[in-house]
């Protein structure tokens, strides 16, 4: 009768065991972020938005991730920090998702990741580019761009392979911005250039003509710009005004969307601009992932939405290694995972900071983005020097 | 009527002190958020709603508290009590290095001087950059004190309320009040206008201080933009002319029904947020210009010190 | 380099002084200070951007729409907004034109988007020897003097503009000799809107235009109202003047960041030393 019993409760407690697990593990990994999708940085933001949208799709179609299905929860932060803070608490101790992504921007990515630290989540930050984020003791961030120390790399290093011999620097003073200046300004010294100025302007700055009428009295051989895209055109505009004629003249963010180009239009012949990624560069699968971007969200991807796709991507790859969710065992993969996604390389250093993936510069050429720099990775010749202004 | 009200109070501080134990980490961080607003909307009450000097730029003394906190935590190790009483020192110190030459102008000077300040010091942020970081921020050491930092900022919203009561109930209050009203009579009656503004005006940038230095305390990392934002000023003046300017507990109640109708709305339209407050502050202006608390004073003949 | 930035100034400091004539007016006028200043300039230069995208209209000619156009705005919005705090105390007016300048800023974003838009219309420069001029800042000095000069010739000549001068003197014995002051408001409130929006349009095609470009002018115009005096029309020139030359040089000889605190320094220091203004005005 006992053992008849002990049988029968066998028997609930197996069919109770079967009836749950399948029902647990239908149930769809959250991953959760808040994105910048008003505010300053509202376009970019939703560049980025898109582009985890499009891996969690991707990864759904191929059988998700653990065999469960992929759900992206996204908040909007406003482009502000302490909102970015806020939404993370909400997401880990609320909202209770499986696993986050990054935010866009490294102010607010410097931020959240003092949250993500606090409850031991690994958080990949594919627009995160300052190095001071990565430096810090944290155990569970993963880059995925090039630093901005390395954005204006490519101009230099023309501009030393052709026997430039000056250049001047001005930056928003803001902390992508300004890392970037004193990256380049580090490397131009390296490789024999003087820097002739480097000066900082308020974000939201309109007027260079003092600092532009400076550098056309000191006459530099490159003009290196730390900008965002505002600020990147007033610029230009404002050189041309001057009559100011670097033989380069490159900037960072904003010169490799293509607004950059509709609103400067002719003027923005010969600039040189930075970008993490484009559809034409030798990466794998880089043109389907550009196809199927265009085909759900009806305009061509950005380098965000692409580096969000591959943060996503990545973090999957870490996933699908550890065999399970849990932060320490997917940080283990993550930190010695190589591999080369439709974005560039991953390789990360023990404090999660990117070292494989390469930056490439890019010159407008006849209202085309051409990839001049580095030579394995370009599809064109620079156009140097820049002509006048007024031989244009 | 009063009372229920001791009793009631008393229940809702209890309430509000035992929230943490059962509460989300989100929960906390909102409900600290609310005590940081009831704070600088008191403060911004002190000097413009209790002497109707118009303080345009009062996040101006938000930001100093939070740069003065960061600053002593991260480049001096202080632990962060210490530092956001430093940081509403340096925000009073502040006041008086303004209000000095600005007070003594009269009324729409004051406002155009106060308009600009938060321009300047986010420029002095930028150019102090070896102390302050400038525009990369500044990064203090991980520290989960979130559960601290919510007594913190509950007993700061206590302590200005309180300080707020006091002075309303005061004679000094009733100068200040008097210079808003009429201030060349008042200067007739021989009080000392500019003296009075400049006390108003520092107490009022103290309580703005602290909650920055806490504010940047629980966050971690501060960056100009973050910290000098116009929005704060707007909203700090939105939730006092809402609740009632001039009144104890118009502020308080202003910020909570206007913190509250921030996280349903804003949730749900987050680009029209500006334009739903500038819509109230008009709407507040010319139809309600004593606030909720005003009109509930008339219909309900509530003491006039409420 | 010296000369070069000396003459950018001035270009610059003509359209100050134009727009803040505007602000003047209105705080001569009314005793408002209208912190919507700002944003309507930028709704001037909006609506140069969009008669520029969709008819391809020049700039230069869209002062004949936009200028009426904003007249009309500033008009609706003193008849049913400012006009029942212009007797209110001075808190009032100026959150009423703050609340209002928030909201104006966010419509637009809201309508427009904050997308940069620009009036790619007139690049290039002018060259006189050694020194190069923008040409859309030379001819936006040139039509804002103008602006200016047919806004001074119409407050001393005309009779509406004798009017408004007397109101700004002294409302009572205005309305004793007869004149219909309420009128005077709408029409002086109309005339420094359409002054914004002439500011808006002439800064359109040097200047990416986004719904928060006006903040800046704002206190720009509240800073060379303090130091031309407040209601002293003529002094809005010569503050106007002097703003732009002093941001200039300060651009020159520090650095473009320190910028706006010698602006702000500067405005501090008036107020200190000379409240009533370089030519005086009111104190109070």
């Amino acid at each position: 009768m006992a053992v008849l019993l002990w049988r029968f409760a066998g028997a609930v407690a197996l069919v109770a065991l079967l009836g749950t697990a399948p029902a647990e593990a239908q149930a769809p990994i959250k991953i959760g972020a808040s994105l910048s999708l008003t505010g300053t940085y509202g376009k970019i933001g939703t560049y980025q938005k898109e582009g985890y949208e499009l891996c969690a799709d991707d990864l759904n179609a191929k059988g998700g991730l653990l065999g469960r299905k992929v759900e992206v929860v996204v908040y909007d932060d406003q482009s502000m920090p302490a909102t970015g803070v806020r939404l993370y608490e909400k997401l880990i101790t609320e909202d209770k998702v499986d696993a986050v992504m990054g935010p866009y921007s490294s102010p607010i990515t410097e931020a959240v990741a003092n949250v993500t630290e606090k409850y031991q989540k690994v958080m990949v930050t594919p627009l995160a580019a300052t190095t001071s984020i990565f430096k810090k003791g944290r155990k569970y961030v993963f880059m995925i761009i090039s630093p901005a120390e390395v954005y204006l790399e490519g101009l230099i290093d023309m501009a030393a392979k052709r026997g430039l011999k000056t250049v001047a620097i001005v930056n928003e003073d803001t902390l992508f911005a300004k890392t970037a200046a004193d990256g380049a300004a580090e490397l131009a010294k390296k490789k024999g250039l003087q820097v002739v100025l480097k000066e900082a302007y308020p974000k939201g700055n309109t007027d260079f003509s003092a600092v532009l009428t400076k550098i056309k009295a000191l006459n530099p051989d490159v003009v290196a710009g730390s900008t965002y895209f505002d600020d990147a055109v007033a610029i230009i505009r404002q050189m041309r005004e001057l009559d100011v004629n670097p033989k380069m003249l490159g900037v960072t963010v904003g010169g490799d969307l293509p607004e950059f180009y509709d609103v400067l239009k002719k003027n923005a012949e010969f600039v040189y601009g930075a970008t993490q990624w484009d559809e034409s560069l030798p990466y794998p699968g880089a043109k389907e992932f550009a196809a199927a971007f265009k085909k759900k969200f009806k305009h061509g991807p950005s380098y965000h939405a692409a580096a969000g796709y591959a943060g996503c991507q990545t973090y999957a790859e870490g996933v699908r290694r550890a065999k399970t969710l849990d932060a320490d065992k997917v940080r283990t993969e993550l930190l010695g995972l190589k591999m080369r996604t439709a974005f560039g390389d991953y390789a990360v250093d023990q404090d999660g900071f990117q070292t494989a993936h390469k930056m490439v510069t890019l010159q407008w050429q006849d209202g085309k983005i051409h990839i001049v720099w580095p030579d394995e990775l370009s599809n064109g010749k620079a156009r140097f020097p820049t002509p006048p202004w007024n031989q244009r | 009527m009063k009372r229920w009200l001791i009793p009631a109070l008393l229940a809702l501080l209890a309430a509000l002190a035992l929230y943490p134990i059962g509460a989300t980490g989100y929960g906390i961080r909102v409900m600290l958020q609310l005590f940081m607003w009831i704070t600088l909307a008191q403060s911004w009450n002190l000097i413009s709603g209790l002497t109707g000097y118009v303080s345009f730029g009062h996040v101006a003394f938000f930001g100093m508290g939070a740069y003065t906190t960061a600053i002593l935590v991260a480049k001096s190790g202080w632990p962060w009590l210490p530092a956001s009483l430093a940081g509403g020192v340096m925000a009073m110190v502040l006041a008086v290095v303004i209000g000095w030459p600005c007070l003594r102008l009269k009324g729409p000077y004051f406002a155009i001087a106060m308009l600009g300040l938060n321009e300047v010091l986010r420029v002095a942020v930028s150019y102090f950059e070896g102390l302050t970081g400038g525009g990369s921020g500044l990064s203090m050491p991980a520290l989960d004190a979130s559960v601290r930092i919510y007594y913190a900022m509950g007993l700061s919203a206590l302590g200005v309320t309180a300080l707020t009561w006091r002075i309303v109930t005061s004679r000094f209050g009733l100068r200040l009040m008097t210079i808003r009203e009429d201030e060349v009579a008042a200067e007739a009656m021989g009080i000392n206008t500019f003296r009075y503004k400049l006390y108003a005006f520092l107490l009022s940038a103290v309580g703005a201080g602290i909650v920055g230095g806490l504010a940047a305390r629980d966050q971690g990392y501060i960056e100009p933009i973050s910290v000098f934002p116009l929005v704060t000023t707007i909203t700090m003046i939105v939730m006092v002319l809402f609740g009632g300017k001039g009144t104890i507990w118009g502020p308080v109640l202003g910020a909570v029904l206007l913190f509250t109708l921030q996280e349903l709305i804003w949730a749900r339209f987050p680009s029209a947020h500006p334009l739903l407050m500038g819509a109230i502050i008009v709407a507040v202006v010319l139809a309600m210009p004593r606030g909720i608390l005003g009109v509930l004073q008339m219909r309900y003949n509530l003491p006039r010190t409420i | 380099m010296l000369g070069q930035v000396v003459i950018s100034g001035l270009l610059a400091g003509a359209l100050y002084a134009m727009v803040a004539l505007g602000l003047g007016l209105i705080f001569g006028v009314m005793r408002v200070l209208n912190v919507a200043h700002g944003p309507l300039l930028m709704l001037g230069a909006y609506t140069t951007f969009w008669l520029f995208h969709f008819l391809g209209l020049s700039p230069y000619l869209s002062l004949l729409v936009s200028m009426p156009a904003l007249f009309l705005v500033g008009a609706v919005l003193q008849r049913f907004l400012v006009r029942r705090v212009v007797d209110a105390p001075e808190l009032s007016s100026l959150l009423l034109t703050f609340g209002i300048s928030i909201a104006v800023v966010n419509l637009a974003q809201l309508a427009f988007t904050s997308d940069l838009r620009s009036v790619e219309y007139l690049t290039g420069s002018f060259r006189l020897g050694p020194f190069a001029f923008s040409k859309s800042r030379v001819i936006a000095c040139a039509a804002a003097a103008l602006i200016t000069a047919a806004a001074f010739f119409f407050l001393k000549k005309t009779r509406v503009g004798k009017a408004i001068r007397a109101v700004s003197q002294s409302r009572e014995v205005a309305q004793v000799c007869g004149i219909d002051v309420q009128r005077i408001h709408l029409i002086a409130f109309g005339i420094a809107t359409a002054l914004a929006a002439a500011g808006g349009t002439l800064v359109s095609v040097m200047i990416a235009i986004q719904p928060e470009m006006g903040q800046v002018y704002t206190f720009k115009s509240f800073l060379v109202i303090v130091l031309g005096g407040a209601g002293n029309y003529p002094g809005a020139l010569l503050g106007g003047l002097l703003l732009g030359l002093i941001e200039q040089l300060s651009s020159l000889f520090l650095t473009t960041q320190v910028n706006e605190a010698v602006a702000y320094v500067l405005l501090v220091l008036v107020l200190l030393v000379r409240p009533t203004g370089l030519l005086g005005g009111r104190a109070s």
